[in-house]
């Protein structure tokens, strides 16, 4: 009996579906900012502080370069748009640009007073956010003519490190802590009705939720849950924190934070080195997500059974992005030299792009634990 | 499921468990630990197969996949490397045995637990722990509880003086017996499905096994139970070959059930070795082993499927990892001290960072201003949790990046080689 269940475990874990890892080539010659698939799952950009945005399309062979779009700074972000052909971009120059793919065209639809660095597209509402760090949000339209795009600016509390898009809401984790949920339907209309004058071009709009981050240290990266329901965020201190946006008292009392992406000194001395948390993105389907560290690992958790799935082998720098795609069958890792204090711009190891090929175990949330 | 119904809990048995060297999560039985092994620190990330060993899945990764294995997966960051040929219990490096005795130790007593007394003569221990961990087989653990218990009116006062840790010691010191590697019955094929030898024989596998319940009771599961599959032919016939393993020191004498359960086998051919000759019979290998024998390894035996028990006695998975997590520094392991196993996966702790909506925590806002001070910080944070043997484990922790104010992308973005200059901006706007 026992003995049959253990054949049968045998069996399972050998009949698990190949899983394929490739490497892309033509990887861009600095930093990579940000790494988005495209809806079909087909596609991806990558941004670069080497002034370009890569896209790449992943064949029966790996991924091929198929366009890169020259900026005039270091691109921060760029998001897919309203369909296959469409990125936007933010960069250094503090210019937020649609890239028409085909015809390679530029416009740039909305300038902030400082770098563009965080980007986020909700297809449901056309709307494209970009934030900056000269604490402001743009909101554009992305269905109206380029020139009318930009509806308002809103005016942020503080400094903001991320942003991210669920169905209904605009999560931006920002400096001190401090971290708002807005409620996109009705920022949207506020920003659409808005008219913005001479002595006051910000928009004039509260965000449902004020919240303070519950990690300690620096967001690092926040994303929201496929479900809608909540999201995670990371912190430069080795930490993940998950979160849920229904504000009574049970679903708060859910929420939690766990230690990771550290390792044990190489000298023996016993003390942790704690690395950022750069990257999250959630599996599209099964709710999942991987979490993407300084220290180069790739793991992936199950938020709600608070179980890790799976850690990948160890990639040769820090992991600079991550994302799946919306079929969440392949999940697209780009490393880069990482961050270190009083070595910026140093960082050891060198950019590289990885897409894995995902078999459902990898990702698929665990049973709960008995 | 060892030791449950004991009213005291026996050290012994604790450290006979099947540890893993990966993430020194216990095990009730080797085969769970092969398995556990196999399926968690030796699968190929790419195509899903087990390997037996991590220099096997390394050859696999290399020629199958042509990649290079650089580290095992889901393990302990500090255990992760390839230098260590595991297998089961073998292959762990001595230190790293020693470290983990004296922590499952220093749990124990802990845990308000009176260790075993033990004879341990310094010298004998020194040379025992030159050898390789061994894992005991259960006969020879129950000899040698029965050997302590004689012993111990007569050691009590050199434990006592031995304060130094006489728990720790023991294990070390104790001879400890390994299945030997190349036994290997002929006919036997897991589970009973040998020819039908003698009765009285086969029936040992399960009832009559029972017999047995107080001592191994008290004995590691590894020789627990229900897959007992008995060799058709007397012992006295099999070609054995003795391993290179530790006769105990003292004249083997096998408990007087062995002799009555078994009237088939000789006692005597096999000397001492009776009882590892027994064990291994528990263990047998599958056919494939049976045709390659592993030199130094133990046999994957299916016959001997036990459940995991995950509330291990005494000191659960949960609580070896808190012991662990300061001897490895590291981790990815959770931060809160939930005291619920986590199975070797680090389990994120449902961690209490009392950061509401609308109310900002205290401890947090002390913590946020240290930042500059990254020794200090983790301590409060963990301390407003609950503290107990971690305490004092709980290591310093250095950021990579520790600038709290300024991402390290603004950062990077002063530097002159990203320097956007507003002229070029404006060229290139009109050129736009």
């Amino acid at each position: 009996m026992s003995a049959s269940k253990l054949n049968l475990i045998a069996y399972l874990y050998s009949t698990d579906k190949p899983t394929d890892q490739f490497e892309v080539t033509d990887v861009p010659s600095d930093i990579i900012s940000s790494i988005k698939f495209a809806s079909s799952g087909r596609k991806f950009l990558a941004s670069s502080w080497d002034r370009y945005v890569y896209v790449y399309h992943i064949t029966e062979s790996g991924a091929s370069l198929a366009q890169k779009i020259q900026h005039r700074a270091p691109v921060l972000d760029a998001v897919w748009g309203e369909d296959e052909d469409v990125i936007y971009s933010g960069g250094l120059d503090w210019d937020v640009r649609r890239i028409d793919l085909k015809t390679s065209e530029q416009t740039v639809i909305s300038s902030h007073s400082a770098a563009a660095h965080a980007l986020a597209f909700s297809k449901d509402h056309q709307i494209l956010i970009s934030s900056s760090w000269d604490s402001t949000i743009n909101i554009h339209h992305t269905s109206t003519s380029p020139e009318n795009r930009h509806l308002s600016t809103l005016k942020l509390r503080q400094k903001p490190f991320s942003i991210s898009l669920s169905k209904t809401k605009l999560v931006v984790a920002m400096a001190s802590r401090a971290l708002d949920v807005y409620s996109l339907e009705s920022f949207v209309e506020a920003a659409t009705t808005s008219k913005p004058s001479a002595e006051n071009p910000f928009l004039v709009f509260e965000p449902w939720q004020k919240r303070e981050s519950s990690l300690k240290f620096q967001t690092r990266a926040v994303a929201c849950m496929p479900n809608d329901q909540g999201y995670a965020s990371s912190s430069i201190e080795g930490r993940v924190a998950v979160e849920w946006f229904d504000p009574s008292a049970e679903s708060q009392a859910k929420k939690y934070a766990f230690k990771c992406h550290r390792q044990p000194a190489s000298d023996g001395s016993g003390i942790d080195i704690v690395y950022p948390v750069n990257a999250l993105a959630f599996h599209p389907v099964h709710g999942t997500f991987a979490s993407g560290g300084g220290d180069g690992f790739v793991a992936v958790w199950d938020g709600i059974t608070k179980r890790r799935i799976r850690q990948y082998q160890r990639f040769p720098a820090s992991i600079a992005g991550l994302d799946f795609s919306s079929d969440g069958k392949y999940l697209v890792i780009a490393v880069s030299p990482g961050f270190e204090d009083g070595k910026e711009g140093e960082g050891a190891g060198e950019v590289r792009i990885f897409v894995r090929e995902l078999n459902e175990s990898e990702t698929k949330p665990k049973a709960a634990k008995e | 499921m060892g030791k449950k119904k004991r009213s005291q809990p026996d050290l012994e048995e604790i450290l006979q468990r099947p540890w893993c060297y990966y993430c020194e999560r216990d095990f009730d039985d080797l085969k769970i630990l092969i398995n556990h092994q196999k399926a968690k620190h030796f699968k190929c990330d790419r195509c899903g197969r087990r390997l037996n060993t991590a220099g096997g899945l390394s050859v696999h990764m290399t020629q199958v996949h042509k990649e290079s294995l650089t580290t095992i997966e889901n393990a302990l960051p500090n255990r992760a490397g390839l230098e260590v040929e595991i297998f089961g219990m073998e292959g762990i490096p001595e230190d790293v045995v020693i470290a983990h005795r004296q922590r499952v130790a220093t749990q124990f007593v802990q845990a308000g637990n009176q260790p075993m007394n033990h004879n341990v003569n310094p010298a004998t221990a020194g040379i025992n722990s030159a050898k390789k961990p061994r894992l005991e087989a259960g006969s020879d653990l129950k000899k040698r509880l029965a050997e302590h218990k004689a012993k111990k009116a007569a050691v009590e006062e050199a434990a006592a003086t031995d304060t130094a840790s006489p728990v720790v010691d023991t294990p070390v010191g104790q001879p400890q017996s390994y299945p030997p590697p190349v036994f290997t019955p002929p006919q036997l094929l897991p589970g009973f499905a040998g020819p039908p030898g003698p009765t009285g024989l086969m029936n040992m596998g399960g009832p009559a096994f029972n017999g047995y319940a107080p001592p191994y009771g008290q004995a590691p599961t590894p020789f627990q139970a229900p897959s007992f599959t008995s060799p058709p032919v007397p012992f006295g016939q099999q070609p054995f070959e003795a391993p290179p393993f530790q006769v105990p020191q003292n004249a083997y004498a096998p408990p007087s059930q062995y002799q009555t359960g078994l009237p088939n086998i000789p006692s005597r051919p096999f000397g001492a070795n009776l009882p590892d000759a027994l064990h291994q019979v528990s263990s047998a290998p599958p056919p494939s082993m049976l045709q390659t024998p592993r030199p130094n390894s133990l046999p994957s035996a299916p016959g001997l499927p036990q459940r995991p028990s995950f509330g291990a006695p005494s000191v659960n998975a949960f609580q070896l990892q808190q012991m662990h997590q300061g001897h490895i520094p590291n981790s990815s392991l959770p931060y809160a001290d939930q005291p619920k196993p986590t199975n070797g996966i680090p389990a994120l702790a449902s961690n209490v960072i009392p950061a509401t909506v609308s109310q900002p925590p205290q401890p947090s806002v002390q913590l946020q201003t240290s930042t500059e001070i990254p020794k200090e910080e983790a301590k409060p944070a963990e301390s407003s949790i609950e503290k107990r043997s971690k305490k004092d484990k709980d290591k310093d922790i250095k950021l990579v990046y520790s600038d709290n104010d300024i991402s390290p992308e603004e950062k990077l973005s002063k530097l002159a080689r990203y320097a956007f200059h507003p002229v070029r901006q404006e060229a290139a706007t009109a050129g736009a």
